[in-house]
């Protein structure tokens, strides 16, 4: 359980999971809103009165994987656009719910190869990610990415591909042991039909590939097409206990299972609004359930450069998510992102550590983080990098013991092994 | 490895033994500075590359290792599903039947002595370590009660029990070793990772070493600092350890990544055996690769597992699959090419795994659903070769797959006997089930 001594260790908390990271002086911001406050600027920025955000992904080109220089041109800017945002913007919860939706539904741009339906998917996890789960579900399921991703596409009556069935059951609505075989049967066959048109990547239903014979599902009778199947697996009451688990872990770490069943009831009396549910779940955080957990690979170096204002080229950025093993775009497997014993291997250990020099030298002098780092002023340090109540004291030890000639440039060393100590990677 | 061993494999391949080499240039020059690029690869030299054939002799002929602990067990990982049938082709009219557009054509399978299996044409290379008795094939194994989803068979073959376990099979045997091999010390690099972590190698008492790209797994530092002093001060946040675990786990991961770090670097790169340096790291060519380096720098590595990816082959499966079983055959076919001309062919033993093998009938899409029963492949000097262990069961499915025809913990059974002599398998698994006769007598 992490507990908080003062509003801005609270907001911090609040900060490290729910947010990209804070700029200098946003902490203070933060912290003279509120705790309260600052969990309605994050859930509810409308409210707050900031501005809309247009669509990210709303962006005119012709993608012709023909042409390999332009079309890898493209795939740089659309990374550059979509990390760009991801660190530029006022709204960051509904980017980390972009985010989380990703992880869930796992699209690969490996597998579905087309950059306009890459995006559009994720414009779709960006868009309703903060609205209600079952258009969510509904809108992914003919989504034309996951139509490609998971074979949809390719799925007819005669016979039907399980892959989209089996996850929707599996990975997407309820999870394992609550569903038979049967069920994936069933969902399959009521969801053949829909293909990506290929004239212009659009999905389209087509009758005479589709299966419209009753099937049963989950218990629920008469279940024939997408809409049918989407109502029956939503209406499980294990759905939003399924959710509300992800999300819980996601946000909070190793819940307890009480809250995630407290959790799951709201998501299901407030209809599956997932801000709703969002809302509750950070409630649940600021007042003790959360327990430290590792971050992922993107949050880590989003928060710290963030934080010291590094200059971080592309080539930097997307450097260190190779080297760390998160690439945006391309979950490893269905399964979403892996866990936090990836992120503790050696690889990505040995990669925290040179990331962490690298974004230690793109570090202007000027930058609060690096006044600190050369005033060896370790507590200012650490609350410039969102841990106002300090440094474990190893690290503390290990700042001390570091010689000032450990760099040329005075501070640089000590903000590199800031930045690589376990303090930044567990939140 | 000793010297006579190695000067007689050396006259049987021909090929010479290389020092250095550009991956331990790349990392100590990562360790120095900011290294500017990944890439720099060795030339072919195909007339010094030692023949396949000549290796699988070999092979036959080297013997038992001198020490048990010298023994290295390499699990090869098809994760997503590998689609038995089409790997090892029965000759059966049903699985024809079952599969027009999917079924492998008679004329492009590879035949094998002994048997009417045949091997997809994209393993043809490894026929010939079939004909030398040193490969074999368990067909129908699965774990008991097997699940049809990705994450539930992985989980029940990684943890090689019936029910949830917080450890994997090889961490127990990690777990179990350790008193009587290592005095209850742990070291991380017992057990190595390759293409990421293992579940298989939790334990509860070791840790193994997780190297997802070995091409990208250095320490940088930029010019005008004291790369020691940083890694200095990076070792020192790891210690003591701090009360909360999460914490304290992200401090243990770093001792270690030092060691993997600083050992790996002198891993070498034979030129003579015609392996290219690993450089994007990923497939299983390139992870063998550095399996065989590290079996080579004789660091006291016991298990190693290469995971590779993609089998998952839902839709228009034939050249998916042909791709991932070519990568698969010509990383094995160079893996012991390289173990034969540094003298470690003896040492090591090498089983694949896969959480289910396909739907025995073909779907729609040109691709194959979720199944049961699968395919693992042994191979190993002391292996008794040419066998198809179990079958396939084409005329009594379950639910359209292929029942169970062998336990897969009878196949670990077998490799950790191999491994840690007679009894090493005793209190991994959770029943009795019997060992596989996988070994010659």
């Amino acid at each position: 359980m992490i507990s908080f001594n003062s509003t801005r260790e609270t907001v911090a908390f609040l900060a490290r999971r729910a947010t990209w990271g804070l700029a200098p002086g946003e902490l203070d911001e933060l912290e003279a809103l509120g705790v309260q406050g600052t969990i309605e600027r994050l859930v509810d920025p409308s409210a707050a009165g900031l501005a809309e955000e247009v669509s990210w992904a709303d962006w005119d080109f012709t993608y012709d994987r023909g042409d390999r220089d332009a079309a890898r041109a493209q795939e740089v800017e659309a990374y550059e656009r979509w990390i760009g945002r991801l660190l530029g913007t006022e709204r960051p919860l509904d980017h980390q719910l972009a985010w989380f939706w990703h992880d869930h539904f796992a699209v690969s741009f490996q597998v579905v190869k087309s950059l306009p339906m890459m995006l559009e998917h994720l414009e779709r996890c960006w868009a309703l990610g903060r609205g209600n789960f079952r258009k969510l579900i509904r809108e992914i399921t003919t989504d034309p990415a996951m139509l490609v991703f998971l074979d949809g596409n390719t799925s007819t009556g005669d016979a039907p591909n399980e892959n989209y069935g089996r996850e929707l059951l599996e990975l997407y609505t309820v999870g394992i042991n609550n569903f038979s075989e049967a069920d994936v049967a069933a969902a399959a066959a009521a969801l053949t039909g829909w293909v990506v048109r290929r004239s212009d990547g659009h999905a389209q239903f087509v009758a005479r590939r589709h299966d419209d014979s009753p099937q049963t599902l989950l218990g629920v009778d008469g279940v024939h097409d997408v809409d049918t199947t989407v109502a029956a697996v939503t209406g499980s009451p294990a759905c939003p206990v399924f959710i509300a688990a992800k999300v819980a872990r996601y946000f909070l770490g190793d819940v307890d299972t009480t809250t995630i069943f407290e959790l799951g009831s709201v998501f299901a009396e407030a209809d599956l609004d997932i801000a709703t549910l969002i809302r509750a779940t950070l409630e649940a955080g600021v007042a003790g359930k959360a327990t430290p957990t590792v971050l992922a690979p993107l949050p880590w170096l989003a928060q710290v450069v963030k934080a010291t204002g590094a200059r971080a080229e592309t080539e930097l950025l997307a450097g260190a998510l190779r080297a760390l093993g998160q690439i945006p775009g391309n979950p490893p497997n269905v399964g979403g992102y892996p866990g936090a014993s990836t992120w503790l291997a050696s690889s990505a250990t040995a990669a925290r550590f040179s990331a962490s020099t690298a974004i230690a030298r793109a570090t202007d002098d000027e930058s609060p983080v690096m006044v600190a780092a050369r005033a060896r002023d370790w507590s200012g340090l650490a609350d410039e990098l969102l841990r106002p109540a300090g440094f474990s004291q190893p690290t503390i030890t290990a700042l001390e013991e570091l010689g000032a000639g450990a760099s040329t440039r005075p501070g640089e060393a000590a903000l590199a092994v800031a930045l690589a100590s376990p303090d930044l990677l567990v939140a | 490895m000793t010297i006579s061993r190695r000067s007689f494999l050396g006259g049987a391949t021909g090929a010479a033994i290389v020092g250095g080499g550009a991956w331990a240039a790349l990392i100590r020059d990562g360790v120095e500075t900011a290294a500017p690029s990944l890439a720099s690869t060795t030339t072919l030299t195909p007339s010094s590359t030692t023949t396949t054939a000549a290796v699988a002799a070999a092979a036959a002929n080297a013997g038992v290792a001198e020490s048990l602990h010298d023994r290295v067990l390499v699990v090869l990982e098809l994760a997503g599903g590998n689609d038995a049938l089409n790997t090892l082709v029965p000759d059966l009219g049903r699985y024809h039947d079952a599969r027009p557009l999917v079924g492998l054509g008679d004329a492009e399978l590879i035949a094998l002595a002994g048997t009417d299996h045949r091997l997809h044409p994209a393993l043809g290379g490894l026929a010939s370590f079939w004909d030398a008795g040193t490969m074999s094939a368990i067909a129908g194994v699965a774990m008991p009660e097997q699940s049809r989803s990705h994450f539930q068979a992985m989980d029940s073959w990684r943890s090689g029990t019936a029910g949830p376990s917080q450890t994997g099979w090889l961490g127990r045997w990690l777990d179990l070793s350790l008193d009587e091999e290592r005095n209850g010390v742990d070291d991380p690099l017992r057990a190595i990772a390759l293409g990421g972590g293992s579940p298989a190698l939790v334990g509860s008492r070791t840790m193994a070493t997780a190297i997802r790209n070995p091409a990208n797994f250095s320490l940088r530092t930029q010019r005008g600092t004291d790369a020691d002093a940083l890694i200095d001060a990076f070792l020192a946040t790891s210690a003591p350890l701090v009360d909360d675990p999460t914490l304290a786990a992200a401090q243990q991961a770093i001792p270690g990544t030092l060691d993997a770090v600083a050992l790996l670097a002198s891993a070498r790169v034979d030129d003579a055996t015609g392996l290219a340096s690993p450089t994007q790291g990923g497939t299983a060519q390139e992870l063998l690769a550095t399996a065989a380096n590290i079996i080579d720098m004789e660091i006291g590595t016991r298990i190693l597992t290469v995971g590779v990816g993609g089998f998952d082959t839902h839709a228009s499966q034939h050249a998916t699959h042909h791709d991932l079983l070519a990568d698969i055959g010509a990383g094995l076919e160079a893996f012991f090419a390289r173990l034969a001309a540094t003298g470690h062919l003896d040492r090591v033993m090498v089983i694949t795994t896969s959480e289910f093998g396909r739907r025995v009938t073909e779907n729609g899409s040109g691709g194959t659903d979720h199944g049961n029963g699968g395919l693992q492949f042994v191979f190993g000097p002391t292996v008794a070769g040419g066998v198809v262990h179990g079958g396939y069961e084409l005329n009594s499915l379950d639910r359209g797959d292929l029942p169970l025809v062998v336990d897969t913990r009878s196949v670990y059974r077998s490799a950790l006997e191999w491994l840690g002599g007679d009894g090493a398998a005793d209190g991994v698994f959770d029943d009795v089930s019997d060992a596989l006769p996988l070994l010659s007598t």
